[in-house]
């Protein structure tokens, strides 16, 4: 037992393109870029992806991968990152061909909004994510996601979303099949996740302090967890013990 | 049907009118007769005198007139006789072999039906048994034991099939049984067994072999549903019995399934109170495993019980899963965990119950334990106290050290070889990386693992698996294989995997990674483990047919179709099975067929077929019987069995198939071993026949007359008609002379 760990964190030290047996199937928080947008060089994703490893069992990319919407390859998973400070351009009938694909195998798309400001006015991505989104799922709208939803208690009981803002209003989801399919938010997650190269924190929070942040990290644990184990909490050999813990949460709690 | 054999010929001859005259010129010239008769005795009063002679010419012009219309013919021919038909229908079932003292009753039913035939020599005599549907010709000759197998006697459906019956209809019925009828029962009413014998609208006649009972307890009758749902209690409701010279109070029943993997499961138990030699009880079974059982009902008799052969039933019973119950174990959330999930989830059928384990001893989630989501991993009230709930467990990457599965790994291995299934999938912490060399469970797996200390537990190659012939063979992943085309994908790696266990198969290899034996390393294998079933599955990669390319080019199916089809093959599914045995009602002691259906194919294969007892007697040598399949199918002899439950099990293309049966002596048609004469009277009276018991048929039974046909007919004028026109004419003639002399006009 102990020789094959160090088989597999061996293996996890080299530079490999492919991965490992074992790591195929890791969190993989993948970026996905469309159009003209360049990938991006927050170091969040790197860190969601350290954070769930460290907290939690599932094993994650520590290097994770950017995806090309107009790329085939964007089917090779279930998870998808769209974030950026900019309006997306409109998409191609390629990357929303893919996109459909990547939608009718099951996948989750999580749409953040890097540029929303200090008060939480959102920039001009989030209404041009809708806009494209739209186009790829011309059939479905946005929801508000309950605070009650899976994605709260997927691994952490969480009351509502931080990242480098706080929300003033809910997630919006796309549902298909009675899964979350797209993910909206105004939070700028990755910002709060990313850290500098001296090892600091890339972004100050609104209205900051460490609880934000952690709850931040926590935000993003839980969307993790809810790709790699759906509504597993949802069972209900979870419920009696999950109701018993939400009520001993303290009034006004996140 | 015997052609009519006519009685010797008779030469007749007789009168009759023209034949060219219709028949209702006759009345007419009787009316005319008549009426004139009346005018002539009214003017007989007017006449002056010649009275007689007034009326002898009269009524001789009238009787030449009738004869001049009438024109009379001489009609000769040959008559011949042709006996009545009578059909005798005599009781084929097992009853029939039950002794009475020395003679069983098919000897008096024998010995009746000789007597009988020897004073029905003036009919056309055939003689058919009935039993189970349609009466069949009596083997004249034959061996008694052959005249007294049937598994029923089932006189309504022989007495039906004759009503049917294109063929000349008998002008009466003889029936020669005990009486003891599987139709129409005991409680027929009157009206019923008239509207059974009101079609055929002949005398149906019967002979009863017996009166006397045996002095005999048994189980009369088991009333319950031929279908159960795995887990959920069945309703058994039993009735015993005793007849003839033995005293009975109350007697004990007991239920047992009979397993192939040990001796035989105690379900229930009870005790049936008689009165007046009849009592019944009612058990409730709980069968938690699926597929056709076998449950043995047995008594325990009284002193003086002759007849040991109905202390003791065997009722198959088919077991269904109302959902698959399925615990789906995983020792940390990737992608290849969710897919799997995914695909459980949305099967209706199948009843999940999921347990990731999210966190290690090892990871910090910088939270106290009311801010996380999760539970304690009940691993001791899972694997002891709800295991014999679930129909499979799947153990997906998971480490059995850390979670405390380790002690409950023998348990397991007993769960799986009674019949429950197991599916292990690949993964760092599955097999030998899951510390399972060298404990029960591995015993239990279709594949071997080392479990020498030095054992390497992965290969970190990437590689595509290599079809076996038997994988790309079997049924289990024929749906898989004709939607991705045979095309898999590239795995990241596998775990190390030892040769195949006996009886197992591989269905994919490692193309090249070799075991200790020299042979392609299997990476998905399959095996019966006892009475249970195991997958081996050594790649964490399958969720490939899902998110890729290939997913999206397939929609995805593919991935759905491989877990189909391995559950299915898990939980004996039909269709996904390499065969499927039948075997035709087996009488003990006598040969029966064993019949093997596979997927349609043109070639010519042998297959061996292993016999092996499963009751009390489990030890006995199995028995191995032969056969070849042509176009998908065998049909096997089966040697005479003892009294019994059996497994048949036979092996195509590498996997096993398997079926349970049982073998009864005496079966329903002993079930109550009492004569019933007072039926077969019933009966005959209900159609207008005649009962008699075996011992006075010589009092005869009446027979109905035989048929009158005529040959050679010959018609001869007696005289010519213009003869006939002048007699008429003279007679008229001289009837109105004496009528003028008369006085009349």
């Amino acid at each position: 037992m102990i020789r094959v760990r160090l088989v597999i964190l061996a293996l996890l030290s080299l530079p490999r393109v492919a991965h490992a047996f074992g790591e195929e199937g890791a969190f993989d928080p993948r970026v996905l870029i469309t159009g003209a947008q360049t990938p991006p060089k927050s170091t969040g994703p790197a860190r969601w992806a350290l954070e769930l490893s460290q907290r939690t069992s599932a094993p994650a990319r520590l290097q994770p991968s950017v995806v090309r919407a107009s790329d085939p390859k964007i089917v090779d998973g279930p998870f998808l990152y769209w974030s950026s400070r900019e309006a997306a351009a409109p998409l191609t009938s390629t990357e929303i061909a893919n996109l459909r694909r990547f939608f009718s195998l099951g996948g989750v798309l999580f749409i953040d909004d890097s540029g929303v400001n200090e008060n939480g006015q959102p920039g001009p991505f989030a209404a041009s994510s809708r806009r494209e989104i739209a186009r790829v799922l011309p059939e479905t709208t946005p929801i508000a996601l309950s605070p009650d939803h899976v994605l709260f208690r997927t691994f952490y009981l969480l009351r509502k979303p931080m990242g480098r803002v706080v929300s003033a209003s809910p997630f919006e989801v796309i549902m298909r099949g009675g899964n979350v399919q797209v993910i909206f938010g105004s939070i700028d997650l990755a910002g709060a996740l990313a850290r500098t190269a001296m090892g600091g924190w890339e972004s100050p929070l609104t209205p900051g302090g460490e609880m934000q942040r952690e709850q931040a990290v926590r935000l993003a644990i839980n969307i993790a967890m809810y790709v790699l184990c759906t509504n597993y909490k949802d069972d209900q050999v979870h419920a009696p013990f999950l109701m018993r813990r939400r009520t001993r949460l303290p009034f006004g709690m996140p | 049907m015997p052609p009519p054999s006519p009685l010797p010929s008779l030469n007749v001859s007789h009168l009759a009118i023209s034949p060219d005259l219709p028949d209702f010129v006759a009345f007419l010239a009787a009316a005319l007769v008549a009426i004139s008769l009346a005018l002539l005795a009214v003017e007989l009063r007017r006449r002056e005198r010649d009275g007689a002679l007034i009326l002898v010419t009269g009524i001789l012009a009238l009787v030449a007139l009738c004869l001049a219309i009438a024109r009379p013919v001489r009609i000769s021919a040959r008559e011949i006789q042709i006996g009545a038909r009578v059909l005798v229908l005599a009781d084929a079932s097992r009853s029939m072999a039950l002794m009475d003292g020395k003679q069983s009753r098919a000897d008096v039913r024998d010995r009746a039906l000789k007597e009988f035939a020897s004073n029905a020599r003036d009919t056309r005599l055939s003689v058919m048994s009935f039993g189970e549907g349609a009466p069949h010709p009596w083997p004249t000759g034959a061996p008694m034991a052959s005249t007294s197998r049937e598994r029923q006697s089932d006189l309504s459906a022989a007495l039906r099939t004759i009503e049917k019956s294109p063929e000349e209809r008998p002008d009466a019925i003889v029936v020669v049984s005990d009486g003891r009828l599987t139709d129409p029962p005991e409680t027929a009413t009157r009206e019923t067994l008239s509207a059974l014998v009101s079609g055929l609208k002949v005398p149906i006649h019967s002979i009863a072999t017996t009166r006397v009972a045996p002095a005999d307890a048994s189980i009369r009758a088991i009333r319950t549903a031929g279908a159960a749902v795995a887990h959920v209690p069945l309703p058994v409701h039993i009735e015993v019995g005793c007849a003839g010279d033995i005293e009975c109070g109350d007697i004990n029943i007991i239920a047992r399934e009979l397993r192939d993997d040990g001796a035989p499961a105690v379900l229930a138990s009870g005790t049936a109170h008689l009165v007046k030699g009849v009592g019944a009880i009612d058990l409730t079974l709980t069968l938690d495993r699926a597929g056709n059982r076998i449950v043995e009902f047995a008594i325990k008799p009284p002193k003086g019980d002759t007849i040991a052969e109905n202390n003791r039933r065997f009722v198959p019973i088919h077991v269904t899963r109302e959902r698959i119950r399925l615990l789906h174990v995983a020792g940390r959330p990737t992608v290849d965990v969710r897919a799997l999930r995914q695909w459980l989830k949305s099967d209706a059928s199948i009843d999940l119950v999921t347990f990731f384990i999210l966190r290690t001893p090892a990871d910090d989630p910088h939270a106290t334990q009311d801010e996380l989501a999760l539970i304690p991993f009940p691993v001791d009230e899972l694997f002891s106290d709800h295991l014999p709930s679930f129909d499979a467990i799947v153990l997906q990457d998971f480490d059995a050290l850390p979670y405390g599965l380790e002690q409950h790994l023998p348990g397991l291995a007993r769960y799986v070889r009674s019949g429950g299934g197991l599916i292990m999938v690949g993964g760092p912490d599955s097999f030998v990386g899951g510390g399972y060399a060298g404990t029960p469970l591995a015993d239990v797996l279709p594949v071997l693992l080392d479990k020498s200390p030095g054992a390497v537990a992965v290969d970190i190659a990437a590689f595509t698996p290599n079809w076996t012939d038997e994988g790309a063979a079997t049924p289990v992943l024929a749906p898989f294989r004709a939607i991705i085309e045979s095309e898999l994908p590239t795995m990241t790696g596998a775990n190390i995997l030892g040769d195949l266990r006996p009886g197992a198969v591989a269905l994919w290899t490692h193309p090249s990674h070799r075991t200790s034996s020299g042979k392609s390393m299997p990476v998905l294998a399959i095996g019966d483990i006892g009475a249970g079933r195991s997958i081996a599955l050594g790649v964490d990669g399958a969720w490939a047919l899902e998110y890729s390319l290939l997913g999206s080019q397939t929609g995805a199916r593919g991935y759905g179709a491989l877990w189909s089809g391995l559950l299915g093959w898990l939980m004996r599914d039909p269709r996904y099975e390499s065969a499927q045995i039948e075997v035709g009602g087996c009488i003990a002691g006598a040969k029966s067929t064993l019949r093997i259906r596979t997927a349609a194919t043109t070639e010519s294969q042998a297959i061996v077929v292993d016999i092996s007892r499963i009751d009390a007697n489990a030890g006995d040598t199995p028995i191995k019987v032969e056969g070849a399949i042509e176009h998908g199918s065998a049909l096997i002899e089966l040697p005479p069995l003892p009294s019994g439950g059996y497994i048949a099990k036979a092996k195509l293309n590498g996997a096993t198939t398997r079926q349970l049966f049982a073998c009864e002596a005496g079966g329903d048609e002993w079930a109550d071993t009492r004569p019933d004469p007072e039926r077969l009277k019933a009966i005959s009276e209900a159609s207008g026949g005649v009962f008699r018991m075996a011992s006075d048929v010589t009092r005869g039974i009446p027979l109905p007359a035989p048929t009158v046909i005529s040959q050679e007919r010959r018609v001869t004028a007696v005289a010519p008609p213009w003869l006939w026109g002048a007699l008429a004419a003279i007679a008229l003639g001289a009837h109105w002379i004496a009528r003028r002399r008369g006085g009349l006009s």
